[in-house]
Protein backbone atom coordinates (compact mmCIF):
# COMPACT_ATOMS: atom_id res chain seq x y z
CA UNK A 1 0.00 0.00 0.00
CA UNK A 2 1.42 2.94 -1.12
CA UNK A 3 2.44 5.46 1.97
CA UNK A 4 -0.21 8.35 2.62
CA UNK A 5 0.50 10.85 5.24
CA UNK A 6 -1.68 12.10 8.04
CA UNK A 7 -4.03 15.26 6.71
CA UNK A 8 -5.17 18.67 7.85
CA UNK A 9 -8.91 19.73 6.99
CA UNK A 10 -8.96 22.74 4.54
CA UNK A 11 -11.59 24.44 3.02
CA UNK A 12 -11.95 25.18 -0.72
CA UNK A 13 -9.63 28.27 -1.68
CA UNK A 14 -6.51 27.26 0.64
CA UNK A 15 -3.47 27.11 -0.92
CA UNK A 16 -2.12 23.52 -0.85
CA UNK A 17 1.46 23.97 -2.25
CA UNK A 18 3.15 25.01 -5.63
CA UNK A 19 3.06 22.46 -8.54
CA UNK A 20 7.00 21.19 -8.11
CA UNK A 21 6.05 19.74 -5.39
CA UNK A 22 2.81 17.83 -6.08
CA UNK A 23 0.97 16.47 -8.73
CA UNK A 24 -2.84 17.43 -8.32
CA UNK A 25 -5.28 15.17 -7.42
CA UNK A 26 -8.99 14.90 -6.97
CA UNK A 27 -10.79 17.87 -5.05
CA UNK A 28 -7.61 20.57 -6.35
CA UNK A 29 -7.44 22.51 -8.88
CA UNK A 30 -4.29 24.79 -10.57
CA UNK A 31 -3.74 28.15 -10.90
CA UNK A 32 -0.86 30.26 -11.70
CA UNK A 33 1.23 27.70 -10.80
CA UNK A 34 -0.10 26.86 -7.35
CA UNK A 35 -2.43 24.24 -6.52
CA UNK A 36 -5.55 25.10 -4.81
CA UNK A 37 -8.14 23.47 -2.69
CA UNK A 38 -11.45 23.08 -3.91
CA UNK A 39 -13.10 21.05 -1.49
CA UNK A 40 -13.89 21.57 2.16
CA UNK A 41 -11.87 18.24 3.53
CA UNK A 42 -9.05 16.51 4.88
CA UNK A 43 -5.81 16.67 2.67
CA UNK A 44 -4.36 13.31 1.31
CA UNK A 45 -0.36 13.05 -0.10
CA UNK A 46 -0.03 9.57 -1.43
CA UNK A 47 3.18 8.67 -2.97
CA UNK A 48 2.72 6.67 -6.09
CA UNK A 49 5.58 5.92 -7.11
CA UNK A 50 6.26 8.49 -9.47
CA UNK A 51 8.13 11.65 -9.27
CA UNK A 52 5.83 13.78 -7.27
CA UNK A 53 3.50 12.68 -4.68
CA UNK A 54 -0.33 13.40 -5.74
CA UNK A 55 -2.16 15.71 -3.25
CA UNK A 56 -6.22 15.16 -3.44
CA UNK A 57 -9.01 16.69 -0.58
CA UNK A 58 -11.08 14.08 0.13
CA UNK A 59 -14.32 14.08 2.10
CA UNK A 60 -15.24 11.03 4.31
CA UNK A 61 -18.62 10.76 2.00
CA UNK A 62 -17.50 9.77 -1.50
CA UNK A 63 -17.45 12.48 -4.38
CA UNK A 64 -20.38 12.80 -5.89
CA UNK A 65 -19.84 11.21 -8.82
CA UNK A 66 -21.64 11.73 -12.18
CA UNK A 67 -22.12 9.21 -15.09
CA UNK A 68 -19.25 9.78 -17.70
CA UNK A 69 -18.85 9.02 -20.91
CA UNK A 70 -17.40 5.15 -20.69
CA UNK A 71 -18.64 4.54 -17.20
CA UNK A 72 -20.44 1.53 -16.64
CA UNK A 73 -23.87 2.24 -15.09
CA UNK A 74 -26.59 0.29 -13.48
CA UNK A 75 -29.97 1.27 -14.25
CA UNK A 76 -33.56 0.20 -14.43
CA UNK A 77 -35.87 -0.11 -17.30
CA UNK A 78 -38.77 2.32 -16.78
CA UNK A 79 -40.33 2.02 -20.48
CA UNK A 80 -39.50 0.61 -23.66
CA UNK A 81 -40.35 1.44 -26.98
CA UNK A 82 -39.87 -0.09 -30.43
CA UNK A 83 -37.13 2.64 -30.93
CA UNK A 84 -35.59 2.48 -27.81
CA UNK A 85 -35.55 2.11 -24.03
CA UNK A 86 -35.38 4.70 -20.78
CA UNK A 87 -34.27 3.89 -17.69
CA UNK A 88 -33.12 5.53 -14.45
CA UNK A 89 -29.38 5.12 -13.82
CA UNK A 90 -29.26 4.00 -10.09
CA UNK A 91 -25.75 2.89 -9.44
CA UNK A 92 -22.61 4.27 -11.42
CA UNK A 93 -20.07 2.16 -10.91
CA UNK A 94 -20.26 0.54 -7.34
CA UNK A 95 -21.49 3.66 -5.86
CA UNK A 96 -25.40 4.78 -5.76
CA UNK A 97 -26.53 7.66 -6.97
CA UNK A 98 -28.49 10.21 -4.51
CA UNK A 99 -30.89 11.63 -7.44
CA UNK A 100 -31.78 9.69 -10.47
CA UNK A 101 -30.65 10.20 -13.75
CA UNK A 102 -32.25 9.70 -16.90
CA UNK A 103 -30.72 7.60 -19.76
CA UNK A 104 -31.75 6.36 -22.99
CA UNK A 105 -31.00 3.19 -24.76
CA UNK A 106 -31.43 3.22 -28.59
CA UNK A 107 -32.36 0.34 -30.37
CA UNK A 108 -29.45 0.21 -32.69
CA UNK A 109 -27.14 0.31 -29.43
CA UNK A 110 -28.67 -3.08 -27.59
CA UNK A 111 -26.05 -5.47 -29.48
CA UNK A 112 -23.12 -5.45 -31.35
CA UNK A 113 -24.41 -7.93 -34.12
CA UNK A 114 -27.63 -7.93 -36.40
CA UNK A 115 -28.72 -4.21 -35.04
CA UNK A 116 -31.54 -3.77 -37.52
CA UNK A 117 -33.22 -7.17 -36.23
CA UNK A 118 -33.41 -5.85 -32.74
CA UNK A 119 -36.73 -6.01 -30.88
CA UNK A 120 -37.00 -3.84 -28.35
CA UNK A 121 -39.93 -5.96 -26.35
CA UNK A 122 -37.36 -9.50 -26.70
CA UNK A 123 -34.12 -7.11 -25.09
CA UNK A 124 -35.79 -5.62 -22.43
CA UNK A 125 -38.89 -4.98 -20.26
CA UNK A 126 -40.29 -2.41 -17.36
CA UNK A 127 -38.66 -3.35 -14.34
CA UNK A 128 -35.63 -4.93 -15.79
CA UNK A 129 -32.03 -3.99 -13.77
CA UNK A 130 -29.37 -3.84 -16.79
CA UNK A 131 -25.83 -2.85 -16.66
CA UNK A 132 -24.87 -0.19 -19.88
CA UNK A 133 -22.23 1.92 -20.67
CA UNK A 134 -22.41 5.80 -21.24
CA UNK A 135 -21.45 6.43 -24.88
CA UNK A 136 -22.33 10.11 -24.50
CA UNK A 137 -23.77 12.90 -22.19
CA UNK A 138 -26.40 13.38 -25.01
CA UNK A 139 -27.24 17.01 -26.30
CA UNK A 140 -29.63 19.20 -25.04
CA UNK A 141 -33.07 17.18 -25.98
CA UNK A 142 -31.72 14.15 -25.05
CA UNK A 143 -30.77 12.07 -21.72
CA UNK A 144 -27.47 9.88 -21.35
CA UNK A 145 -27.11 7.60 -24.26
CA UNK A 146 -25.96 4.00 -22.81
CA UNK A 147 -25.01 0.77 -25.02
CA UNK A 148 -25.47 -2.86 -24.09
CA UNK A 149 -23.22 -3.99 -26.95
CA UNK A 150 -21.14 -5.89 -24.97
CA UNK A 151 -21.17 -9.05 -23.72
CA UNK A 152 -20.75 -8.40 -20.11
CA UNK A 153 -23.69 -5.81 -20.65
CA UNK A 154 -27.32 -6.20 -20.70
CA UNK A 155 -29.97 -7.61 -18.24
CA UNK A 156 -28.83 -9.10 -15.07
CA UNK A 157 -32.34 -9.23 -12.79
CA UNK A 158 -35.52 -9.24 -14.37
CA UNK A 159 -38.83 -10.62 -13.52
CA UNK A 160 -41.05 -12.97 -16.06
CA UNK A 161 -44.61 -11.72 -16.62
CA UNK A 162 -45.95 -13.90 -14.03
CA UNK A 163 -43.80 -11.53 -11.24
CA UNK A 164 -41.30 -14.38 -10.39
CA UNK A 165 -37.79 -14.06 -10.45
CA UNK A 166 -35.69 -15.31 -13.75
CA UNK A 167 -32.32 -16.63 -14.17
CA UNK A 168 -30.71 -16.44 -17.31
CA UNK A 169 -30.36 -19.80 -19.39
CA UNK A 170 -28.42 -18.55 -22.38
CA UNK A 171 -26.18 -15.85 -23.59
CA UNK A 172 -25.50 -16.87 -27.18
CA UNK A 173 -26.15 -13.68 -29.25
CA UNK A 174 -29.45 -14.75 -31.20
CA UNK A 175 -31.96 -16.23 -28.67
CA UNK A 176 -31.33 -14.90 -25.16
CA UNK A 177 -33.76 -15.99 -22.67
CA UNK A 178 -34.51 -16.54 -19.15
CA UNK A 179 -36.71 -19.05 -17.57
CA UNK A 180 -38.72 -18.97 -14.36
CA UNK A 181 -37.95 -21.29 -11.31
CA UNK A 182 -41.74 -22.86 -10.78
CA UNK A 183 -43.40 -22.24 -13.99
CA UNK A 184 -40.72 -22.65 -17.09
CA UNK A 185 -42.17 -20.01 -18.84
CA UNK A 186 -39.14 -18.66 -20.96
CA UNK A 187 -38.91 -15.02 -22.07
CA UNK A 188 -36.21 -12.97 -24.43
CA UNK A 189 -33.76 -10.66 -22.66
CA UNK A 190 -30.15 -9.33 -23.94
CA UNK A 191 -28.55 -11.12 -21.30
CA UNK A 192 -25.66 -10.16 -19.63
CA UNK A 193 -22.31 -12.40 -19.17
CA UNK A 194 -21.83 -11.34 -15.56
CA UNK A 195 -18.33 -12.80 -14.84
CA UNK A 196 -17.53 -15.37 -12.23
CA UNK A 197 -16.50 -13.82 -9.87
CA UNK A 198 -19.37 -11.61 -9.71
CA UNK A 199 -21.69 -14.38 -8.96
CA UNK A 200 -22.55 -15.12 -5.29
CA UNK A 201 -22.04 -18.60 -4.77
CA UNK B 1 -50.01 41.60 -7.62
CA UNK B 2 -49.93 38.08 -6.07
CA UNK B 3 -53.16 37.97 -3.60
CA UNK B 4 -53.16 36.05 -0.41
CA UNK B 5 -56.52 34.23 -0.42
CA UNK B 6 -56.03 32.31 2.99
CA UNK B 7 -55.51 35.02 5.08
CA UNK B 8 -58.49 36.34 6.82
CA UNK B 9 -58.70 39.79 6.25
CA UNK B 10 -60.65 42.42 9.05
CA UNK B 11 -63.45 44.19 8.26
CA UNK B 12 -63.52 46.70 5.88
CA UNK B 13 -63.44 49.92 7.69
CA UNK B 14 -60.32 48.57 9.73
CA UNK B 15 -57.08 49.96 9.19
CA UNK B 16 -53.43 48.36 10.20
CA UNK B 17 -52.37 48.67 13.75
CA UNK B 18 -49.05 49.83 11.95
CA UNK B 19 -50.15 53.23 10.51
CA UNK B 20 -50.46 54.03 14.62
CA UNK B 21 -46.68 53.54 15.40
CA UNK B 22 -45.51 56.17 16.57
CA UNK B 23 -42.11 56.41 14.54
CA UNK B 24 -39.54 55.62 16.79
CA UNK B 25 -36.42 57.72 17.50
CA UNK B 26 -34.86 58.35 14.33
CA UNK B 27 -30.72 57.98 15.30
CA UNK B 28 -28.79 60.61 14.17
CA UNK B 29 -26.89 60.10 11.23
CA UNK B 30 -23.77 59.84 13.13
CA UNK B 31 -21.41 57.06 14.57
CA UNK B 32 -22.44 54.35 16.22
CA UNK B 33 -22.68 54.44 19.73
CA UNK B 34 -21.52 51.76 22.28
CA UNK B 35 -18.99 48.58 21.55
CA UNK B 36 -19.36 48.91 17.83
CA UNK B 37 -17.29 51.57 15.65
CA UNK B 38 -18.28 53.04 12.66
CA UNK B 39 -16.09 49.88 10.69
CA UNK B 40 -16.88 46.98 12.81
CA UNK B 41 -19.02 44.56 11.18
CA UNK B 42 -21.50 42.49 13.86
CA UNK B 43 -19.81 39.15 15.51
CA UNK B 44 -20.82 36.36 13.20
CA UNK B 45 -22.14 32.77 14.40
CA UNK B 46 -21.62 30.70 11.58
CA UNK B 47 -22.63 26.57 12.00
CA UNK B 48 -23.05 24.06 9.23
CA UNK B 49 -24.21 20.60 8.38
CA UNK B 50 -27.87 21.16 10.55
CA UNK B 51 -30.37 20.39 7.78
CA UNK B 52 -30.02 16.49 7.43
CA UNK B 53 -31.71 15.69 4.33
CA UNK B 54 -30.02 18.50 2.34
CA UNK B 55 -26.89 17.59 1.06
CA UNK B 56 -24.97 20.73 2.58
CA UNK B 57 -26.38 23.47 4.88
CA UNK B 58 -25.42 26.77 6.70
CA UNK B 59 -27.17 29.12 9.61
CA UNK B 60 -25.54 32.48 9.99
CA UNK B 61 -26.25 34.80 12.64
CA UNK B 62 -24.99 38.20 12.56
CA UNK B 63 -26.64 40.67 15.13
CA UNK B 64 -29.62 39.83 14.70
CA UNK B 65 -30.17 39.26 11.33
CA UNK B 66 -30.43 34.84 11.01
CA UNK B 67 -30.05 33.15 7.57
CA UNK B 68 -30.30 29.88 6.87
CA UNK B 69 -29.37 28.13 3.46
CA UNK B 70 -29.78 24.84 1.85
CA UNK B 71 -28.25 22.83 -0.97
CA UNK B 72 -29.03 20.24 -3.07
CA UNK B 73 -27.48 18.47 -5.62
CA UNK B 74 -26.03 17.93 -8.35
CA UNK B 75 -29.38 16.44 -9.77
CA UNK B 76 -30.39 16.48 -13.28
CA UNK B 77 -30.84 19.63 -14.98
CA UNK B 78 -34.78 19.83 -15.10
CA UNK B 79 -35.05 22.03 -18.25
CA UNK B 80 -33.55 21.75 -21.22
CA UNK B 81 -33.36 25.19 -23.06
CA UNK B 82 -29.84 25.83 -22.69
CA UNK B 83 -27.84 24.80 -25.31
CA UNK B 84 -24.61 24.02 -23.59
CA UNK B 85 -24.87 21.46 -21.51
CA UNK B 86 -21.11 21.24 -21.13
CA UNK B 87 -21.49 22.86 -17.49
CA UNK B 88 -23.57 22.58 -15.12
CA UNK B 89 -26.39 25.44 -13.73
CA UNK B 90 -26.24 26.89 -10.05
CA UNK B 91 -30.17 27.66 -9.25
CA UNK B 92 -30.20 30.14 -6.54
CA UNK B 93 -33.82 30.75 -4.43
CA UNK B 94 -33.87 33.75 -2.26
CA UNK B 95 -36.77 34.43 0.30
CA UNK B 96 -38.17 36.22 2.96
CA UNK B 97 -39.88 34.05 5.43
CA UNK B 98 -43.05 36.53 6.15
CA UNK B 99 -42.61 36.79 10.15
CA UNK B 100 -38.66 38.37 9.11
CA UNK B 101 -39.32 41.89 8.67
CA UNK B 102 -41.69 44.19 11.03
CA UNK B 103 -44.27 44.05 8.06
CA UNK B 104 -45.37 40.47 7.74
CA UNK B 105 -44.35 39.74 3.99
CA UNK B 106 -46.22 37.61 1.65
CA UNK B 107 -45.72 33.93 1.01
CA UNK B 108 -45.23 34.65 -2.78
CA UNK B 109 -41.71 35.37 -4.03
CA UNK B 110 -42.04 38.99 -4.41
CA UNK B 111 -39.91 41.03 -7.17
CA UNK B 112 -37.69 42.29 -4.42
CA UNK B 113 -36.69 38.69 -3.38
CA UNK B 114 -36.74 37.34 -7.44
CA UNK B 115 -33.84 40.65 -7.86
CA UNK B 116 -31.81 39.48 -4.98
CA UNK B 117 -32.33 35.89 -5.92
CA UNK B 118 -30.65 36.76 -9.37
CA UNK B 119 -27.88 38.68 -7.81
CA UNK B 120 -27.17 35.77 -5.73
CA UNK B 121 -26.87 33.65 -8.34
CA UNK B 122 -24.57 36.05 -9.90
CA UNK B 123 -22.38 36.43 -6.91
CA UNK B 124 -21.99 32.52 -6.28
CA UNK B 125 -21.71 31.54 -10.02
CA UNK B 126 -18.01 32.21 -9.87
CA UNK B 127 -16.91 30.93 -7.24
CA UNK B 128 -18.31 27.15 -8.09
CA UNK B 129 -16.48 24.93 -10.45
CA UNK B 130 -19.61 24.52 -12.52
CA UNK B 131 -17.71 22.67 -15.21
CA UNK B 132 -17.57 19.59 -13.15
CA UNK B 133 -20.93 19.19 -12.99
CA UNK B 134 -21.96 18.94 -16.44
CA UNK B 135 -25.63 18.31 -17.80
CA UNK B 136 -26.50 19.05 -13.48
CA UNK B 137 -27.70 21.76 -11.64
CA UNK B 138 -27.25 23.03 -7.90
CA UNK B 139 -30.02 24.43 -6.26
CA UNK B 140 -29.16 26.64 -3.56
CA UNK B 141 -32.35 27.61 -1.07
CA UNK B 142 -31.78 31.04 1.60
CA UNK B 143 -34.25 31.96 4.12
CA UNK B 144 -34.10 35.30 5.78
CA UNK B 145 -35.70 34.17 9.25
CA UNK B 146 -35.04 37.78 10.94
CA UNK B 147 -33.82 40.41 8.49
CA UNK B 148 -31.95 43.27 10.50
CA UNK B 149 -30.09 44.79 7.41
CA UNK B 150 -27.21 43.62 5.13
CA UNK B 151 -29.25 40.35 4.41
CA UNK B 152 -27.91 39.95 0.91
CA UNK B 153 -24.17 40.16 1.73
CA UNK B 154 -24.82 37.49 4.84
CA UNK B 155 -26.90 35.45 2.47
CA UNK B 156 -23.68 35.31 -0.14
CA UNK B 157 -21.43 34.02 3.08
CA UNK B 158 -24.10 31.51 4.04
CA UNK B 159 -24.60 29.85 0.27
CA UNK B 160 -20.85 29.89 -0.24
CA UNK B 161 -21.02 28.44 3.42
CA UNK B 162 -23.54 25.84 2.63
CA UNK B 163 -21.64 24.60 -0.80
CA UNK B 164 -18.75 23.94 0.89
CA UNK B 165 -20.62 21.65 3.57
CA UNK B 166 -22.31 20.03 0.59
CA UNK B 167 -19.22 18.84 -1.05
CA UNK B 168 -20.18 21.05 -4.31
CA UNK B 169 -16.23 21.80 -6.17
CA UNK B 170 -15.62 25.72 -5.54
CA UNK B 171 -12.47 27.67 -6.31
CA UNK B 172 -13.41 29.58 -3.67
CA UNK B 173 -15.88 30.47 -0.80
CA UNK B 174 -18.04 33.85 -1.31
CA UNK B 175 -17.78 36.28 1.06
CA UNK B 176 -20.16 39.21 1.42
CA UNK B 177 -20.55 42.59 3.21
CA UNK B 178 -22.17 45.71 3.28
CA UNK B 179 -22.03 49.09 3.59
CA UNK B 180 -24.58 52.05 4.26
CA UNK B 181 -23.70 55.74 3.73
CA UNK B 182 -25.63 58.17 5.78
CA UNK B 183 -25.00 62.01 4.65
CA UNK B 184 -21.26 61.92 5.40
CA UNK B 185 -20.89 58.66 7.81
CA UNK B 186 -20.43 55.22 6.80
CA UNK B 187 -21.13 52.32 9.00
CA UNK B 188 -20.21 48.73 8.04
CA UNK B 189 -22.35 46.21 7.98
CA UNK B 190 -25.69 48.26 9.15
CA UNK B 191 -27.99 47.06 11.08
CA UNK B 192 -31.93 47.53 9.63
CA UNK B 193 -32.58 50.75 11.16
CA UNK B 194 -29.04 52.29 10.02
CA UNK B 195 -29.58 51.16 6.78
CA UNK B 196 -32.88 52.51 6.42
CA UNK B 197 -33.64 54.75 9.08
CA UNK B 198 -36.88 55.54 9.77
CA UNK B 199 -38.20 55.29 6.35
CA UNK B 200 -39.76 52.01 5.76
CA UNK B 201 -40.45 52.61 2.30
CA UNK B 202 -36.96 53.73 0.62
CA UNK B 203 -34.18 54.83 0.48
CA UNK B 204 -34.12 58.80 1.72
CA UNK B 205 -31.97 61.28 0.20
CA UNK B 206 -28.34 61.00 0.37
CA UNK B 207 -28.79 57.62 1.51
CA UNK B 208 -27.36 54.64 0.40
CA UNK B 209 -25.86 51.21 0.53
CA UNK B 210 -23.21 49.02 -1.37
CA UNK B 211 -22.75 45.05 -0.93
CA UNK B 212 -19.68 43.57 -1.91
CA UNK B 213 -19.02 39.38 -2.57
CA UNK B 214 -15.63 39.14 -2.86
CA UNK B 215 -13.40 35.73 -3.36
CA UNK B 216 -10.62 36.22 -0.57
CA UNK B 217 -7.98 33.61 -1.47
CA UNK B 218 -8.11 35.27 -5.32
CA UNK B 219 -8.60 38.62 -4.40
CA UNK B 220 -11.77 38.58 -7.03
CA UNK B 221 -14.99 40.74 -6.72
CA UNK B 222 -17.81 39.02 -7.67
CA UNK B 223 -20.42 40.87 -7.23
CA UNK B 224 -21.47 44.52 -6.31
CA UNK B 225 -24.61 46.02 -5.78
CA UNK B 226 -25.43 50.06 -4.85
CA UNK B 227 -28.75 50.72 -3.79
CA UNK B 228 -30.24 54.80 -3.19
CA UNK B 229 -27.81 57.89 -3.74
CA UNK B 230 -24.69 57.38 -3.09
CA UNK B 231 -21.68 59.77 -3.37
CA UNK B 232 -18.70 59.34 -5.92
CA UNK B 233 -16.01 59.93 -3.89
CA UNK B 234 -17.38 58.00 -1.34
CA UNK B 235 -18.00 54.75 -3.55
CA UNK B 236 -14.80 53.55 -4.57
CA UNK B 237 -13.65 54.00 -0.84
CA UNK B 238 -16.72 51.94 0.09
CA UNK B 239 -16.02 49.03 -2.30
CA UNK B 240 -12.43 48.98 -0.48
CA UNK B 241 -13.95 49.04 2.87
CA UNK B 242 -16.33 46.38 2.35
CA UNK B 243 -13.52 43.82 0.97
CA UNK B 244 -11.52 44.62 4.18
CA UNK B 245 -14.74 43.89 5.85
CA UNK B 246 -14.85 40.69 3.81
CA UNK B 247 -11.29 39.22 4.41
CA UNK B 248 -12.43 40.20 8.23
CA UNK B 249 -14.87 37.83 8.17
CA UNK B 250 -12.71 35.22 6.48
CA UNK B 251 -11.15 33.55 9.28
CA UNK B 252 -14.66 33.04 10.96
CA UNK B 253 -15.82 31.02 7.82
CA UNK B 254 -12.83 29.35 8.07
CA UNK B 255 -13.08 27.83 11.65
CA UNK B 256 -16.38 27.22 10.82
CA UNK B 257 -15.86 24.84 7.66
CA UNK B 258 -13.51 23.18 10.12
CA UNK B 259 -15.44 22.26 12.81
CA UNK B 260 -17.75 20.86 10.30
CA UNK B 261 -15.16 18.66 8.71
CA UNK B 262 -14.51 17.67 11.28
CA UNK B 263 -17.99 16.86 12.90
CA UNK B 264 -18.81 14.69 9.79
CA UNK B 265 -15.94 12.45 10.17
CA UNK B 266 -12.86 11.83 11.72
CA UNK B 267 -9.67 12.09 9.41
CA UNK B 268 -8.79 9.04 7.51
CA UNK B 269 -6.43 6.58 9.13
CA UNK B 270 -2.91 6.30 8.04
Amino acid sequence: MSPMKLCVPVHAGERLCSTEDCIPGTGTYLRHGCIFASLAGYVLRKNEGEELPVISVVRETEAQLLPDVGAIVTCKVMSINPRFAKVHILYVGSTPLKDRFRGTIRREDVRATEKDKVETYKSFRPGDIVLAKVISLGDVQSNYLLTTAENELGVVVAHSEAGAQMVPISWCEHAERHSVARTHAKEFRKVARVQPEYLQA
Amino acid sequence: MPVDTKRIRGPEESQSPLLFLSPGKVPEASSRQGVRGNGDARPVFARCGLISQAKGSAYLEAGNTKIICSVYGPREAERKDETDMKTGRLVCDFRLAPFSCLKRGAWIQGSEERDLSQTLQESLQPGVCLHRYPRSQIEVNVMVLENDGSILAHAVTCASMALADGGIEMYDVVLGCTLGQSGSTCLVDPSYSEEYGSWQEGYGEDQGCVTVALLPNLNQVSGLTADGEMREDILSDAVRSCMDGCHKLYPVLQQALMRAVKKKAPPPAK
